[in-house]
């Protein structure tokens, strides 16, 4: 009986968070079939026609593009977080350890903005990197970062990176040393031991985090509007675009939905894997 | 020679994680209006402008209350939500999974549109409730999977133990559970209010100029002046996360907040 | 466990209940940031203060995005007035957001330009020129601009900035200079599409078109002349030309919310915003162009490009009706994003 209350008195405020989510989901994709009135948040009546409009190019390519700087991202962000989670996780000195901790995990802190502008001073004509190339001489004239899909998805990845440093480390961590060490002692190499055994064993969290990554980064706004300049476009941006400034509500409903299955469906697609993983990991 | 490599390796990136904020807190001093690298001189002028700054000050203070708010309410919500979908095996439980943690998938730009249209129809889109309530569900997914990782190591001997002794459900999650649960509710309440305090994308939607967070508020400023006052408050921010980083580390032990064991 | 949930939320609840108030005796108005508030502050609202000793409050934000959060809350307005530009008040207008104007409680109204009375809901307080910029040390030492055509010369090939939320400048140019009329602007397609490689970037608000100017990204813009003229006093050596088709004009409006609350302290601080020293002191500000006859334009001011003293002036630029842009508008825009930003 005791049972039942626990029961309730969890299930009911998930189920309330349930039903906000359902009810802003809904609020703006009923837009999704209503026909736009120039000029106007008034909308027409029933019409499919809006999900035609996104076979348009304007709007295809820009959905190619999100889906190439998403997945550019989370690639780039794995390679360069598993090796600092790692030795994060393994450091025998636990000063290393906090200093990695304490630089790996700062940039969150600083917000968006924050972190978006920073880039812009470090991408920039008169930026860091520009300056210090031209004063060692190894460019005349400044290179072109700035309002470049590479400026994009440089400050993309070091968006990400605190975020899949904690979710790889965590799985680091995970990881039974006893398989290392069997591993070592009938004679293999540490940098074998390392892809063929660690590596393997904290798959589940490589790719779990990755999509993580990817379905997170095609929501990514404020990086790309303010270093993408209006020249790399991701889907948030067109939504910003046709949307809010246009109050083309209908165009910006579609546009979130095809967003939204993408990484739905990437999500879905990779989670019985996942399960699978930690299953065969859990039974070692 | 191959441990050279490696921390070679892991400098050049921490090289590149912490470059951003070095060039800030340099820029954040430059005497004059433009914000050029490097600066020409040293002025703390741009920091007295950004404590003094109305709309910063009202922002930080609205940050506060919202994300005091959203992160223990998640937090709450997520120990629910963990242990539901983990210890129970129900009808739709895959679709109530789905949907909390739905946010982290849907772009934040629609959530937040949602919430201001939600909150439009409702007429309550001049007060904080309607930022809470967007803040609780896009950081709900971490703090549950937080407490999930936790709760799917909490060893289910010590539970059994307890009941065979006599105690009842109830009693065994609040004082066997849930104490177990800490570095998770923990790790994940800190997360949370991370998380809440620096979004912005969803915020800028459902804030109105009142109950506006402090990303949103610089951000404005962003699109609106030039000068280096933004590139103080990040600096200010980055200081004082740091150093709060370096608390927690001392004080709890930031491997047991995040969850991270070390062997 | 649930009387901490439920602690909590009553708090919560209580909390948002505060968070509704507004400030019960201020005025609010809503209008651009940075220097187009500061300016506001300092001629208008100082000024109204010292008459009503009510306190103004500021509301800031970009044009549009004004626009549709004032339409998402269309019952209960977060501000009283509303400051913008004249063809997106007509929007504003049109949707019901306005409150009809009782033009007897604004006395100044009879010494300003006829213009002024942009519509039955909306009065012009200033107006400027959209017109070429560019910066005097990043282009050769001869260069000049005499026409709008200048922009698509090779010359400014990857120099070219222009706005991405607000189109209706190079449109208009485009247009005219294909000898069509503005309600035929699809004539000046083909022209468009040739200034693209001239394109380095676009901007989205006041400040990023000063970054992209200050930097040098884009040497050369389509600039606001009271823009052109912070910029400069910014430090950054620009020079605004008049091309000889006229620079586009543009007028911003104020209007009264429907239903506001402060409907007396709104159209006093209309009013004030229209008194012939009030608006002198903003053009001083500003370097815009006052409605108000009455207003003296100072020689040095009067001589500056894009300063009009006179409608007969004015008339030599392009103007465009408010109804016309306005119904355009979210055409250009749609256009604009899915042709020009690739």
């Amino acid at each position: 009986m005791n049972d039942r209350r626990i029961w309730w008195f969890f299930i009911v405020p998930c189920m309330l968070v349930a039903v906000a989510v359902v009810m802003s989901l809904a609020a703006v994709f009923q837009y999704s079939f209503r026909e736009f009135v120039p000029g106007s948040l008034e909308t027409g009546g029933f019409t499919l026609d809006n999900f035609y409009s996104i076979g348009r190019p304007v709007y295809f390519l820009v959905i190619l593009d999100t889906l190439l700087i998403s997945f550019l991202t989370a690639v780039f962000c794995l390679l360069l977080s598993y090796p600092v989670a790692y030795a994060l996780v393994r450091t025998q000195s636990e000063w290393v350890r906090t200093l990695l901790v304490i630089l790996s995990i700062t940039p969150l802190f600083t917000g968006e903005i924050v972190r978006t502008y920073a880039w812009m001073l470090v991408l920039g004509s008169d930026g860091f990197i520009n300056s210090t190339l031209m004063a060692l001489g190894i460019v005349s004239r400044p290179v072109q970062f700035m309002y470049t899909k590479f400026g994009v998805i440089v400050a993309l990845v070091h968006f990400s990176m605190p975020v899949m440093i904690i979710m790889l480390a965590t799985a680091v961590s995970h990881v039974n040393r006893d398989f290392e060490k069997a591993a070592a002692n009938l004679g293999a190499a540490p940098l074998t031991v390392f892809w063929r055994v660690t590596v393997p064993l904290t798959m589940a969290g490589i790719v779990a985090s990755t999509v993580v990554i990817f379905a997170w980064t095609m929501s990514a706004f404020a990086t790309p509007q303010l270093i993408g300049g209006g020249k790399v476009l991701m889907i948030s941006n067109l939504v910003y675009l046709q949307g809010l400034s246009s109050f083309n509500f209908p165009i910006a409903a579609v546009l979130s939905a095809v967003a939204f299955i993408v990484a739905v469906g990437s999500l879905a697609l990779v989670q019985p894997f996942v399960t699978r993983l930690e299953r065969r990991v859990a039974e070692q | 020679m191959g441990k050279f490599l490696f921390w070679t390796l892991i400098t050049v990136i921490l090289v590149f994680l912490t470059v951003p904020a070095v060039v800030v807190i340099m820029s954040s001093v430059n005497p004059t209006e433009t914000l050029a690298f490097p600066p020409k001189g040293f002025s703390l002028h741009w920091y007295a402008r950004a404590f003094t700054y109305q709309d910063f000050r009202d922002s930080f203070y609205n940050g506060m209350v919202v994300t005091l708010f959203a992160s223990t309410i998640a937090s709450v919500i997520g120990v629910a939500a963990a242990y539901v979908t983990h210890r129970y095996n129900f009808r739709g439980r895959r679709l109530l999974e789905f949907l909390l943690a739905a946010p982290l998938i849907i772009p934040r730009f629609t959530t937040g549109f949602g919430f201001l249209l939600v909150g439009a129809g409702l007429g309550i889109n001049n007060g904080y409730t309607i930022v809470i309530i967007t803040h609780i569900v896009l950081v709900l997914p971490f703090v549950t999977r937080s407490v999930y990782v936790s709760l799917v190591n909490v060893d289910r001997t010590l539970e059994r133990s307890a009941a065979n002794l006599g105690a009842s459900p109830v009693t065994v999650l609040l004082r066997i559970t849930l104490p177990l649960l800490t570095p998770g509710i923990v790790g994940g309440w800190i997360i949370a209010a991370i998380l809440s305090f620096t979004e912005f994308t969803a915020s800028l939607f459902v804030t109105s100029y009142a109950t506006q967070t402090l990303p949103v508020a610089m951000y404005t400023y962003v699109r609106e002046y030039t000068d280096p006052t933004i590139a103080a408050i990040s600096a200010l921010l980055i200081i004082s996360t740091t150093l709060g980083m370096f608390i927690v580390d001392r004080t709890l032990g930031l491997k047991r907040v995040l969850a991270i064991e070390s062997h | 466990m649930a009387i901490r949930m439920k602690g909590l939320l009553a708090a919560a609840i209580l909390l948002a209940g505060t968070g509704i108030a507004s400030a019960q005796d201020k005025l609010v108005v809503s209008i651009w940031g940075g220097n187009w508030r500061d300016g506001a502050q300092e001629a208008i609202a100082t000024e109204f203060t010292k008459r009503t000793g009510i306190e103004v409050q500021f509301i800031t934000g970009g044009t549009m995005d004004r626009l549709t959060k004032a339409k998402l809350s269309a019952g209960a307005p977060e501000a009283d007035v509303t400051l913008t530009t004249s063809h997106v008040a007509y929007l504003y207008s049109s949707d019901n957001l306005f409150e009809k104007l009782d033009t007897s409680k604004i006395p100044n109204l009879k010494d300003a330009y006829p213009v002024a009375q942009r519509s039955p809901y909306t009065i012009g307080l200033y107006s400027y020129v959209y017109a070429p910029a560019y910066r005097t040390d990043l282009m050769p030492a001869d260069y000049k601009i005499t026409s709008w055509k200048d922009l698509w010369s090779d010359q400014l090939k990857d120099k070219l900035g222009l706005p991405d939320f607000d189109p209706s400048h190079i449109i208009i140019a485009a247009a005219k200079l294909s000898g069509a009329d503005v309600k035929d602007w699809k004539e000046g397609i083909p022209m468009l599409e040739k200034l693209k490689p001239n394109i380095k970037a676009f901007y989205q608000s006041d400040a990023t078109s000063q970054e992209l100017m200050k930097t040098g990204e884009t040497p050369v813009q389509v600039l606001l002349s009271i823009n052109a003229y912070h910029q400069m006093s910014q430090g950054i050596p620009i020079k605004l030309v008049i091309p000889e088709e006229g620079g586009v004009v543009g007028i911003d409006a104020v209007g009264i919310s429907a239903g506001t609350k402060m409907a007396d302290a709104a159209y006093e601080f209309i009013n004030t915003a229209l008194d012939p020293q009030v608006q002198e002191k903003l053009c001083g500000i500003y370097k815009c162009s006052p409605m108000n006859s009455k207003a003296h334009v100072s020689a040095e001011l009067a001589a500056m490009p894009g300063i009009f003293t006179s409608v007969e002036e004015l008339q030599k630029q392009i103007l465009v009706d408010d109804e016309t842009r306005a119904k355009l508008l979210p055409e250009w825009k749609s256009w604009f994003t899915e042709n020009m930003t690739r």
